[in-house]
């Protein structure tokens, strides 16, 4: 797991701290009761603090997985 | 802090037996990560406690704080922005910004303070309240270029500093400072409009963090200093007493040596306030004595008690003035230029914090009082700070009594002309019993502690008594010196809190205290809730005495064996009711 990914999971840890991290790298908002859109709200917060990432308005909705935040911070964070 | 780590501390686990801490989190926005934020902050504050955060509705500020009631939540906390006041002041809603639209608005921020008030009032008259009063910057409604205020605005901050003042007067409410809360978190990074607008939460994470910690900091404090002993030769003066002279003193402009009467001039204020300043110098004391005679120091003699100064070690100074003092090392600050001073006595009393005076570096020097400032801030001065060191020098004169020297003590007392005053009642807003139990350590029945919450839990509790105790002799008030707390059932009563100012020892008030009750409230037997603590070998002593037999956990005394043990009393007693 590469530092990005250990970091990610982290913030995934932070906000939904029932799941492991296997279930982490596979969770989207379909396979995560929990993932409403308060949560969702509260880790794309964290995830912002994290990376200094600044997640457009236009973003929010397709950040509906772990890899779909994943993909998104290794862009913006690589520009 | 950050997100990720409040959220962890929010959710660390506490012990099951934890007593809950209810916070209501009344606020117009989503409370979003301010919730997180101040269940963490208080969760770091207060580990032993389980913070609780309810938060109300969406929009209805005033509505949340109206709907707080009296067996709800321990602590109210109200978070204030501009758009509780009027939407058109927040970005949510499209209301108008239009020129004529804006004395209406001004308006009704007005009547909606007026409305904040009564509830926030009403809301303090149940619960201690903290309140955060607007934070973020207003928006570009004005017709004035940013670089100009504009009428309009200066018509709303006048009413919110008109609304604060008014609420700070309340002896239940505290308001975070705008000046601390300006240096933690810079104004144009606070506002986030993006969240604002997808979320309904208005702040950076940095801001909102900020906040939490303010209030935190308001709601679980841990409680002031107590006294400050500081060094004289370039502390309290510029300059060698014994090389420069009594004239060669200096502490002003003209001599670039202005901080030192600053620092006097802080001195006397944290002694008018009632906290104790000492002197401890290596000095000749008959110089010292001159130079305190100089009628342009800022702080007078009479405000420093004691001045110990000689050729011996600081620790010796600084256990003398302690004893004086009767209070604790960790009670007390020393200050002195000499890193060598200040280690010297750390390493005699480590528990005490040492302070370098940085006599040459003035932004150190006005960093000192910002950190001396948050030392010894109160809440609230009651009138005993005033009169605190007056009553330690009046103790100077009496005879001891634990030498067994009594006959001396009886003729001692007898001549004081004592009078003790006995009040029952229950006031909420009484400070100075509320201080005592949580300040003091020698005289205190179990070394139990009562938060706000707690206080009014017990106050409001119908099978349960308050008795403050306050002395006066020729020598001087010494104000409200004691305070228990119990139940009475039938013929006995069971006492949960006795606290008593050490500087009320040696007066038989303890004694007259029992008597009191015993006589009043026609008892026949008295239940101690006695607890052994590191520091309360004083109330051990005194119960010892009584029972005739080393104390155990169930403590319990007769009126028999009370009044075979009574020493004379030469008091004169009055008695009150309060509340």
């Amino acid at each position: 797991m590469d530092n990005l990914e250990h970091r990610l999971v982290r913030c995934f840890s932070s906000v939904f701290p029932g799941l492991n991290e296997d279930q982490i790298r596979n969770a989207s908002v379909d396979s995560v009761p929990d993932w409403h859109s308060l949560a969702s709200v509260t880790l794309i917060s964290v995830v912002q603090e994290e990376f200094g990432v600044q997640v457009g308005l236009t973003d929010l909705p397709n950040l509906v997985s772990f890899s779909a935040v994943q993909n998104y911070v290794q862009h913006h964070v690589t520009d | 802090m950050k997100l990720i780590d409040a959220l962890a501390v929010a959710r660390r686990p506490v012990a099951e037996d934890a007593s809950p801490l209810k916070v209501f989190l009344a606020c117009g926005f989503t409370p979003l990560h301010l919730e997180t934020f101040l269940a963490a902050a208080l969760s770091d504050r207060s580990p032993l406690e389980r913070v609780e955060v309810t938060t109300g509705l969406f929009g209805d500020l005033a509505g949340n704080i109206e709907r707080v009631e009296g067996e709800g939540p321990d602590v109210v906390v109200a978070v204030v922005e501009w758009q509780d006041l009027d939407a058109r002041l927040g970005i949510r809603r499209l209301g108008g910004w239009r020129v004529e639209d804006l004395p209406d608005i001004v308006n009704s921020a007005e009547r909606t303070m007026g409305r904040l008030e009564k509830a926030i009032i009403g809301a303090a008259e149940l619960t201690p309240t903290y309140v955060s009063l607007p934070t973020l910057p207003l928006p570009p409604l004005f017709t004035t270029a940013s670089a100009q205020a504009s009428g309009y605005e200066l018509q709303l901050r006048l009413c919110v500093s008109r609304l604060a003042a008014t609420l700070a007067a309340h002896s239940r409410i505290r308001i975070t400072s705008t000046q601390r809360l300006d240096e933690m978190s810079p104004l144009a990074s606070r506002f986030d409009i993006q969240s604002e607008l997808s979320a309904g939460f208005p702040y950076q994470l940095a801001h909102a963090s900020a906040i939490a910690e303010l209030l935190a900091a308001l709601i679980r404090n841990s409680g002031p200093k107590k006294g400050l002993i500081t060094d004289l030769d370039d502390t309290l003066w510029s300059g060698i007493l014994g090389e420069d002279g009594v004239e060669g003193i200096s502490w002003h402009l003209d001599q670039q040596t202005h901080t030192h009467g600053l620092y006097q001039q802080f001195l006397a204020s944290l002694a008018s306030a009632g906290v104790l300043t000492a002197v401890a110098s290596k000095n000749d004391p008959a110089l010292v004595e001159q130079a305190f005679d100089r009628q342009d120091l800022l702080i007078g003699k009479k405000s420093l008690y004691p001045i110990d100064a000689h050729w011996g070690p600081k620790s010796e100074s600084v256990r003398r003035i302690l004893k004086t003092w009767n209070i604790a090392a960790d009670s007390v600050i020393f200050i002195d230029d000499s890193p060598m001073e200040l280690a010297e006595v750390k390493a005699v009393f480590p528990e005490m914090e040492c302070l370098l005076f940085p006599k040459s570096d003035p932004s150190a020097f006005w960093q000192l009082l910002r950190r001396l400032r948050d030392l010894f801030g109160k809440s609230i001065l009651s009138e005993e700070d005033s009169i605190r060191l007056q009553s330690i020098r009046a103790a100077a004169t009496l005879p001891g009594s634990s030498n067994g020297d009594t006959t001396s003590l009886d003729s001692f007392l007898r001549d004081a002309q004592a009078t003790v005053v006995f009040t029952f009642g229950k006031q909420k807003d009484d400070h100075r019993a509320f201080e005592l139990i949580n300040k003091t350590n020698q005289f205190n029945l179990n070394g139990k502690r009562l938060n706000e919450t707690s206080w009014t839990a017990y106050l409001n509790d119908p099978t349960t008594f308050v008795m403050t105790v306050s002395y006066e002799d020729k020598y001087g008030p010494l104000g409200k010196i004691a305070v228990l707390l119990g139940r009475v059932q039938g013929t006995v009563a069971t006492i949960n809190y006795w606290v008593m100012s050490c500087r009320a020892f040696s007066r038989r008030i303890e004694q007259q205290s029992l008597r009191w009750l015993f006589e009043e409230l026609h008892l026949r037997e008295v239940h101690f809730d006695y607890q052994p603590t590191e520091r309360n070998k004083p109330i051990c002593d005194f119960l010892s005495s009584i029972v005739g037999a080393p104390l155990n956990g169930d403590l319990r005394i007769s009126m028999a064996s009370f009044f075979e043990k009574c020493p004379p009393l030469f008091h004169q007693i009055k008695a009150t009711a309060n509340g």
